[in-house]
């Protein structure tokens, strides 16, 4: 997006198999990972990349390869992911440390976040605090768990004018479908891939069905794109104009999210997408 | 010591009927009532319409399914630490419980819903103790130690796979699935859920129930059950069949529940001594309210839920090792 894609000399698994991101940037499939899905490092394959730095989003758990990597004189750069402002700092860190030109496009894309928020805030600030909604974000259904407090998630969802009902803290806590009741959510986002699915679940389920936010049909899969737009993802900037039309459709009738996306795609990534591509990315389906 | 069989009946049933007023939803004991006896007589409804859903669809089938849980993983651990004379064993000794939980990791991974999660852990439950079985079977007989060792061998090979699935999940959405799931859990919890356990659990409890008289003489070591008449290979076979279906059912909807199959036999022995005729339906009983009244706790202490595996452990270990100092281990 920063337009630094040819320094990236190693990845992850994860970033590998994400059918979106391999669509806008195809080289990722010959980066090797040099990290698997549960974070740990092929020191071999890390050190045969010969990497100038090593960029890492830090959670509060320092990784247990830390030390190994320093050993090699390989800065390790930690950005944190805890709320949209840190996904911009993550951004602008990002650029600066890939280079003069990235720096500038970070920071082309920190306006844009920030005018996004802007312009989000600017008619849910003004809102009373009968008028937020009362949201509920899934993060997995197998074993139900939601997003609470702290996270990404809460703060979309509170710049977008709502209340995030799930006063736990961090991402992805387990919880009993009673809470969920005694919670009575009015809008409820899946989080859980594969999101219509499990959307659907939901729906399907006698025990929900006297959830405020299910008895209103208010059940919405979250778009996912490049990345899952809920969390530390790029697409973080379109969530919240997304979350806002979606808990105050009124107030924001004149936001066409389609032009949107289109509009951020064709400008950070490069890509001019079509119907059926904005289709897939809503529906957070493979392209 | 002596117990009337009234308590071991009451004492399920009185905490299952306790239950139904716990949770974290604010429900007024009058309305659960209300909406019991509207079970039974028909008639106006006063109560708002969600409070029905939360007693009757979400507090009741969880309970009864941590009673199904409770009852079926202790009568199985009875029934193993009377056939392999060891009180060390536990009801994943034959590989049961590795086989299930990579069957559940794989399911979580291809993104099944949970009834079908609860299939494949099932049918991979099932599968694994086959593969034990097989394993350790020599010349006609399969020798305890043989049984051992090959669920060992399986046990093994069944967490290397389930170590794999977790180092493939994607770590946003579901390894933290696949970890919660292993910590155990009835957040699950449906009436469909309870459906397709209840037979098997219920299949294999009666099993257990009408051997376990034949169980007083295996215990006494093959040979000695032999010169009594005892068939000790098919009685043994019974056994294995009855507890795997309980296992493999109670592993695929709660996940990996530890601790209640190894000391609840322990507690219904000192409770009503060694004799099988007494001890089976005393486990059950006592299972059956150990593990609702955790649950219990593990549902509404907190807002998050408390996975079951922590809180069977954390309560059971401190309880256990009273009776242990009490008793000072007179009880075998």
């Amino acid at each position: 997006m920063l337009g630094g894609a040819d320094k990236l000399v190693a990845s992850t698994d994860q970033a590998r198999k994400q059918a979106w991101l391999r669509k806008l940037d195809p080289g990722i499939e010959r980066v090797p990972a040099a990290f698997n899905a549960a974070g740990e490092v092929n020191l071999e394959t890390l050190i045969g990349a010969r990497p100038d730095v090593v960029l890492m989003a830090y959670g509060g758990a320092l990784p247990k390869w830390l030390d190994a990597v320093d050993s090699y004189r390989i800065p390790v750069v930690m950005m944190p992911n805890k709320s949209l402002a840190d996904l911009e700092t993550t951004a602008r860190m990002t650029g600066e440390v890939l280079g003069e030109r990235e720096s500038r496009t970070a920071a082309e894309y920190v306006r844009y976040f920030d005018e996004n928020i802007r312009r989000v805030t600017q008619v849910t600030g003004l809102l009373k605090k009968r008028e937020l909604v009362r949201v509920l974000h899934t993060a997995s259904a197998g074993i139900l768990s939601v997003d609470g407090l702290d996270t990404v998630i809460d703060d979309w969802i509170r710049v977008a004018g709502g209340i995030n009902v799930a006063d736990v803290v961090g991402n992805a806590r387990p919880v009993t479908l009673e809470q969920v009741a005694a919670w009575n959510p009015d809008v409820i986002i899946v989080g859980t891939a594969p999101n219509a699915q499990n959307r659907q679940a939901i729906l399907d389920d006698p025990r929900w069905r006297q959830i405020k936010a299910v008895k209103a049909g208010k059940v919405y899969a979250n778009p996912s794109g490049a990345y899952l737009w809920d969390r530390h993802s790029a697409e973080a900037a379109l969530q919240v104009l997304w979350a806002a039309k979606l808990l105050h459709p009124a107030r924001f009738a004149d936001l066409d999210m389609a032009k949107e996306t289109r509009l951020f795609y064709a400008r950070f990534f490069r890509h001019e997408l079509t119907d059926a591509e904005f289709a897939s990315i809503m529906s957070a389906t493979a392209p | 010591m002596k117990r009337s069989p009234a308590v071991l009946v009451a004492l399920p049933l009185g905490l299952l009927f306790a239950s139904l007023f716990v949770g974290r939803f604010q429900v007024a004991p009058v309305d659960v009532i209300h909406i019991l006896l509207a079970q039974l007589f028909p008639g106006a409804h006063d109560w708002p319409a969600p409070v029905e859903t939360i007693v009757l669809q979400i507090r009741l089938p969880r309970a009864l399914m941590a009673m199904c849980i409770g009852a079926g993983l202790s009568i199985s651990g009875a029934a193993y630490q009377g056939v392999f004379r060891n009180p060390l064993v536990s009801t994943d000794i034959l590989g049961v419980t590795a086989a299930s939980g990579f069957g559940a990791a794989l399911a979580i991974l291809l993104s099944r819903s949970a009834f079908e999660l609860q299939l494949i852990a099932f049918a991979f439950g099932l599968a694994g103790v086959a593969l034990t079985y097989l394993l350790a079977r020599v010349y006609q007989t399969t020798p305890v130690l043989m049984l051992v060792l090959s669920g060992v061998v399986v046990a093994a090979f069944f967490s290397a796979l389930l170590s794999g699935a977790k180092y493939v999940a994607d770590p946003e959405s579901k390894l933290p699935a696949i970890t919660y799931w292993l910590l155990g859990s009835l957040n699950g919890a449906s009436l469909r859920g309870l459906a397709t356990i209840v037979p098997p659990i219920v299949a294999g409890s009666v099993g257990l129930l009408l051997v376990r008289w034949r169980l007083n003489l295996l215990a006494m070591g093959d040979e000695e059950a032999r010169s009594l008449g005892v068939r000790t290979e098919w009685l043994k076979g019974i056994v294995i069949v009855c507890t795997t279906l309980i296992t493999a059912a109670a592993v695929s909807v709660c996940g990996i529940v530890g601790w209640v199959g190894l000391v609840i036999p322990h507690v219904g022995r000192m409770l009503v001594g060694p004799d099988h005729r007494l001890l089976l339906p005393a486990t059950l009983s006592i299972g059956a309210s150990y593990l609702l009244f955790i649950d219990d706790i593990a549902r509404s202490a907190t807002a998050g839920e408390i996975p079951l595996g922590i809180l069977t452990a954390l309560v059971g270990a401190p309880f256990f090792g009273y009776l242990l100092r009490k008793t000072h281990g007179t009880w075998q």
